[in-house]
């Protein structure tokens, strides 16, 4: 199976290619038999003709001498050496044409006999001249007499390949312009393929959600079972993160029953068992983050306008920091959008705003723009900042700053690792002049900006 | 203060309320998003706790029924959804603070407090009045800067006045906010409590206003 060619065109055009030569190839040589059989034809009748003629002109005496009667060769077989030759053979008898010129037709063929088998080959002339000839024999006063004559081989293969070289030619051309129709066909053919495949990485990088259903015939149900598939991941992303949801919330609220007991006083003398429920508390947050960043890896990529999500955070943040008087700069351009599922925009921005706010003194300044196929988002608080060992390790899993401050300190690590999963990243650096600033990576969805 | 708890989990509401109780804080229980919504439409609460998964009507329906009805008391969100988008659709539907689950109940009663406090117009924790101070957040009083001993009963009264310093505050919504829903109240036991309060911070601080209520009042020197 190795001579059959990878690609679908491919072996559609060699199909093509094959059954194009084949069949060219038996009509020429069809066709050439037909033209081989009907000039054969006309030269026997010509030579019949002849051979007619001399046996009407063979007479004999009573005494059993035979003559040639008035009789004189017509063109060609008056031409010495022309091939079209004559002789008479028999008892006491032999005449032969003028273009023979004394030679002789040897080892003569057998006398055509109708019911016979076919013809037989053809002669030599003693001059080493290919012949076609023909040969019957007649009686003549009791005497049987054989007449050969003969025409040049090349009165055969002249006309034939005179008829031969533009009929091949023709043919040669029908052939070009068959396999140029099935080369046309294959693109024609085979470009909702391409398509498909495009409209398939529009899927999966988020600028479309489903393949769209206007295909050829052949691709619609293909085209059904994939739009059936992403519906499918989709259903089962939204019931996964409803399960590790539902698993949470069926954690937290004893989780919170037993925080506000053990805080009782002498329920935990010992004070060992608070840092566990804390520990089990951030364990569940850590995994819950976790499961959400991993669930985003599916198909379900869509579009979300980044200054609509900023606007209802920074308006919740507003309200969670009220004390704070925090002043928020927003220079976002409207339009801008990334190819990422709304809830984990929510999550990476949510957790570095929250951030932002929760350190800043007096204002958050947050910015976008536009980076080849990416958008970057700046976030910059004016608060103290952080050393850079500590830059580094607080975007390690599970890593909290200031433990004195509440929050449960995986936002950062679990926005990175969201934003790793789009392909994007996370970056952290001082702010200027003082503070930190969060620089978020994420693929813009380009279409955006031309809609 | 008055607080409406609305949350299904019957253990966690108790351990709540009793920890709330303990910082003088009047407590009453919604198990269902029904009665929640129900309550914190007819009755006066200072503050509300609002839990989102409730059997009935869920948590963001209870507070956007409240909000469409004009009802305007500060909404705490106490829940175990702690995606970022259930926060959004939380302040969306009009919540002014949302904590998750599990937390630590000193930080339900520091935003609890700030939560009235701002609903009351006040930017800072310091109230004065007079010669009374009163820090919103910890929740102490002091007169000319020495500590201030309270009953529980004192304490939701002067609280109540201090919150709406110079205002009358009616006597049916002192008594709303002093006892709980099913408590038997006695017609003149608040009068008993100004009284008490009139000798620890001085006879003129606390106005009577005939036919409606109290005022707290700096009196003049």
């Amino acid at each position: 199976m190795k001579l059959v060619p990878r690609s679908l065109g491919g072996r559609l055009l060699a199909g093509g290619a094959i059954f194009t030569v084949l069949a060219l190839a038996v009509a020429t040589g069809l066709i050439g038999a037909i033209l081989y059989r009907f000039i054969i034809g006309q030269i026997d009748q010509r030579l019949d003709l002849e051979i007619a003629t001399i046996a009407g002109a063979v007479t004999t005496d009573g005494s059993g001498k035979v003559s040639l009667g008035p009789f004189a060769d017509v063109p060609p077989f008056d031409r010495i050496g022309s091939g079209w030759y004559w002789q008479v053979q028999g008892e006491g008898a032999a005449f032969k044409s003028a273009s023979l010129a004394g030679g002789t037709l040897d080892r003569p063929p057998r006398p055509i006999d109708r019911r016979g088998p076919p013809p037989p080959p053809d002669i030599v002339s003693d001059r080493g001249e290919p012949l076609h000839a023909r040969v019957r024999t007649v009686l003549v006063g009791g005497d049987a007499l054989t007449i050969t004559a003969t025409a040049p081989r090349g009165a055969i293969t002249g006309p034939l390949r005179d008829a031969l070289v533009p009929l091949g030619a023709s043919i040669l051309a029908i052939a070009v312009a068959l396999l140029g129709a099935s080369l046309f066909q294959v693109r024609i053919g085979l470009r909702p393929l391409t398509r498909l495949s495009g409209d398939l990485r529009a899927v999966r990088t988020g600028r479309a959600s489903r393949v769209p259903s206007e295909q050829p015939a052949e691709l619609a149900p293909v085209v059904d079972e994939l739009n059936a598939l992403i519906d499918q991941n989709a259903a089962g992303l939204a019931s996964a993160r409803l399960h590790v949801a539902n698993l949470a919330h069926g954690l937290k609220t004893p989780l919170a029953s037993l925080a506000i007991e053990l805080s009782e006083p002498g329920r935990d003398p010992g004070g060992s068992l608070r840092p566990l429920v804390e520990q089990m508390e951030r364990g569940i947050r850590h995994h819950l983050g976790r499961a959400r960043a991993a669930a985003a890896g599916g198909p379900t990529r869509s579009f979300v306008e980044i200054a609509l999500r900023i606007a209802d955070l920074t308006s919740a943040l507003g309200k969670i920091y009220a004390d704070k008087g925090i002043g928020i700069e927003i220079d976002v351009d409207p339009g801008m959008a990334v190819a990422c599922e709304g809830q984990d925009v929510d999550e990476m921005l949510g957790n570095l705003l929250d951030n932002a706010f929760q350190w800043a003194n007096s204002r958050v300044r947050i910015a976008a723009r536009a980076r080849d196929r990416d958008i970057v988002l700046s976030i910059v608080d004016d608060g103290p900042g952080l050393p850079d060992d500590l830059m580094r390790d607080v975007l390690l899993p599970g890593r909290r700053v200031d433990e004195t401050v509440p929050g449960h300190g995986f936002g950062l690590s679990i926005s990175r690792e969201l934003a790793e999963l789009y392909g994007g990243s996370l970056q952290l650096r001082p702010g200027d002049p003082h503070g930190l600033q969060a620089e978020l990576t994420l693929p813009a969805v380009i279409e955006s900006l031309e809609r | 203060m008055r607080v409406l708890l609305v949350e299904d989990d019957q253990g966690l509401a108790e351990r709540i309320a009793a920890a709330l109780r303990a910082e003088s804080f009047v407590v009453d229980i919604a198990s269902n998003g029904e009665d929640g919504a129900h309550q914190g439409a007819t009755e006066f609460y200072d503050v509300a706790i609002l839990d989102l998964g409730l059997p009935k009507v869920d948590g963001i329906s209870v507070l956007k029924a409240w909000r469409a009805e004009g009802r305007s008391l500060p909404v705490l969100i106490l829940t175990a959804r702690d995606g970022w988008s259930e926060k959004v659709a939380g302040f969306k539907a009009g919540a002014d603070d949302y904590l998750t689950k599990p937390f630590k109940v000193e930080e339900v009663i520091m935003r609890l407090r700030a939560l009235v406090r701002r609903s009351n117009g006040h930017a800072s924790n310091q109230l004065v009045c007079g010669s009374l101070s009163f820090d919103a957040q910890i929740g102490t009083f002091e007169r000319d800067g020495l500590p201030l001993k309270l009953t529980g009963l004192e304490w939701r009264v002067l609280s109540c006045l201090m919150l709406r310093k110079e205002v009358v505050v009616e006597r049916s919504e002192l008594l709303e906010r002093v006892y709980e829903g099913d408590a038997d109240v006695e017609s003149n036991s608040l009068e008993v409590i100004i009284g008490r309060l009139r000798r620890k911070i001085g006879h003129d601080s606390i106005e009577t206003v005939r036919g409606r209520g109290y005022r707290l009042t700096a009196p003049s020197p």
